[in-house]
């Protein structure tokens, strides 16, 4: 189970280029016209920078919160460097019970090194006490 | 139609409706590269205590993104969109998508967004900034 001891990992920077097909099947996915335009939330499908120990399909993890912020949009055919980093680790307790909440960021870079975008993901895991 | 540049403080935006199916939801898993089995397997959603299958909230979030990106059009382009998810979202849930100005300056138009379910429960909220050209 996550704990606070992942604050602060991260994953390796992962180089990609954005392509065509796959900017075309997210727009078909989310239901919108295609026009070339690559979507806000095509940053929420770059999930290939792992972070050693960390699963983000553990049993029930569902999305809290999400903050999307571009310097500049991005392009089919731009190539990027990301990098994935656990800032935080906590416990909330509510009516519902018990969660632990994972910070996630992912901050893109062009091969400049400019920041082209920064992404907050908030992910919430049931934790199960004694005995549940 | 009116311009973008005419829009004052408080003014409503223009509103989307949307109803996922568990096509979109697979074929949107597909796309992402998001396969988390809480939108992919009732047998598995209800195991984890959530009710059954839901959305993913990204998709979700695009949804919201394609209301502002409609209403925007080649005018500007949404700079930030930060929210929360409040409720989960399920299969043929019918999902009303508004917002409203909050402020503006200069070329940055602020917005306040939400969605909500048929039972007028909010499922997302959120702040948007929209860089005008």
């Amino acid at each position: 189970m996550i704990g606070k001891e992942f604050i602060g990992r991260e994953s390796e920077s992962v180089v990609l280029k954005i392509k065509l097909e796959e900017v075309r099947r997210l727009a078909e996915a989310i239901g919108i016209p295609f026009n070339g335009e690559v979507p806000l939330t095509y940053v929420g499908t770059l999930l290939q920078a792992n972070i050693s120990g960390f699963e983000l399909t553990n049993s029930g993890v569902i999305h809290g919160e999400q903050k999307i912020t571009y310097q500049r949009p991005l392009s089919v055919g731009d190539s990027l460097t990301y990098k994935r980093r656990i800032k935080d680790v906590y416990e909330l307790t509510s009516k519902s019970g018990k969660k632990r909440l994972v910070v996630l960021d992912t901050t893109g870079y062009d091969l400049a090194g400019e920041l082209v975008f920064f992404s907050s993901s908030t992910l919430i895991t049931p934790v199960k006490e004694d005995g549940q | 139609m009116k311009w973008l540049s005419n829009y004052q403080v408080s003014e409503r935006l223009p509103i989307r409706e949307w109803i996922p199916s568990q096509v979109q939801i697979r074929q949107y898993a597909e796309a992402s590269g998001d396969f988390n089995p809480i939108h992919l397997d009732d047998n598995y959603a209800r195991q984890v205590g959530l009710g059954g299958m839901i959305a993913h909230g990204m998709l979700t979030m695009a949804q919201m993104t394609a209301m502002l990106t409609e209403w925007i059009g080649k005018e500007g382009r949404v700079s930030k969109l930060d929210v929360r998810f409040v409720q989960v979202v399920r299969p043929g849930d019918k999902i009303t998508f508004c917002g409203s100005i909050r402020d503006r300056s200069g070329n940055i138009i602020v917005c306040d967004v939400e969605a909500c379910n048929d039972q007028k429960e909010k499922v997302l909220v959120g702040l948007a900034h929209i860089i005008r050209k």
